[in-house]
């Protein structure tokens, strides 16, 4: 078949799922990269970070979206303009799937109003 | 004792059953099953999978904005005990409960109405559409039946946007019924 080889971006390449699924293999999830991450102090940070030698490139070259450390500036570049890192781009548009939305789905939500009301329905006065 | 949802499929778990994971951000992840934990695993995301509540929920297969499904609420005070309330709230959930079904059954019959419609639509193309294999037919006869569906073809689209309007004004009529 003509064109480049596909493998190293479909999960057929993985030699194994297990072992990638552990937890001390866990990358990072797409909440915490929207939630955190992505927010500009914290984006600053991961920006400039120390020298590390146990991280790939001393961990000078990271991408936030991704969370991944490279080992050079043009091998992060060159991973910018990559299908994997476009399509996580795209995952990231959307909002953040969070356990209220599960929540939600099923009806249940947070009632704020009962934390200043007791239950009489009076407002509770705090000593401070 | 609090029942709480599933992470993934938003299912029951009650205390004792199913699998936790806490994240090394100390986020609590809950799951009702060994399938829910291992598609979280996986990283997938529940709203792109047709089994769990969020993806009906955002697909429109369900009910969303409905004010029977605005009572049950996680409430972080205590409330102590009052045999009224207690009482009260009993025949408050049976109530709502039976007029959440009855929503949900107009819900699902406005969902489904335009099915017939289209069902039928298809059955009639298909029959125009393969006339000849059926046995007797004169050549007259199927020079009829494809003049008639040209002339089907012509009211398709016409007959498709009174549905499509009828069906619009019908969801919101569901939305207020009681």
């Amino acid at each position: 078949m003509p064109g480049p080889s596909r493998r190293s971006r479909t999960g057929a390449s993985k030699r194994d799922i297990h072992r990638a699924s552990r937890t001390r293999a866990r990358t990072k999830d797409l909440d915490q990269v929207q939630l955190e991450d992505l927010l500009p102090e914290n984006k600053a940070k991961l920006e400039n970070q120390p020298l590390d030698e146990t991280l790939p490139g001393l961990g000078q070259h990271y991408c936030i979206e991704c969370a991944r450390y490279f080992e050079s500036d043009v091998a992060l570049k060159g991973h910018t303009k990559t299908k994997v890192h476009r399509r996580r781009l795209k995952d990231l548009k959307e909002p953040a799937y969070t356990q209220a939305e599960a929540d939600a789905a099923v009806g249940l939500g947070v009632d704020k109003t009962q934390r200043s009301l007791n239950n009489d329905g009076q407002a509770i006065k705090i000593d401070s | 004792m609090r029942i709480e949802h599933c992470y993934f499929c938003s299912g029951n778990v009650y205390p004792g059953h199913g699998t936790a994971f806490v994240r090394n951000d100390s986020k609590y992840f809950r799951f009702c099953s060994s399938k829910c934990h291992k598609n979280f695993k996986m990283k997938r995301n529940p709203r792109k999978l047709r089994w769990t509540k969020a993806f009906r929920k955002a697909a429109g297969k369900e009910m969303t904005i409905d004010s029977t499904l605005e009572f049950e609420k996680r409430r972080h005070v205590p409330v102590r005990y009052n045999r009224q309330l207690v009482a009260a709230t009993l025949k408050a959930m049976n109530r709502v409960g039976e007029i959440r079904k009855r929503r949900e059954v107009a819900f699902w019959k406005n969902r489904m109405a335009a099915n017939s419609q289209r069902r039928k639509l298809a059955d009639k193309k298909e029959v125009s559409k393969s006339i000849n294999l059926l046995p007797g037919i004169k050549a007259s006869a199927k020079a009829a039946a494809s003049a008639q569906t040209v002339k089907q073809k012509v009211k398709v689209p016409a007959k498709r946007s009174n549905l499509a309007s009828a069906g619009g004004s019908g969801q919101k009529m569901s939305m207020d019924m009681d």
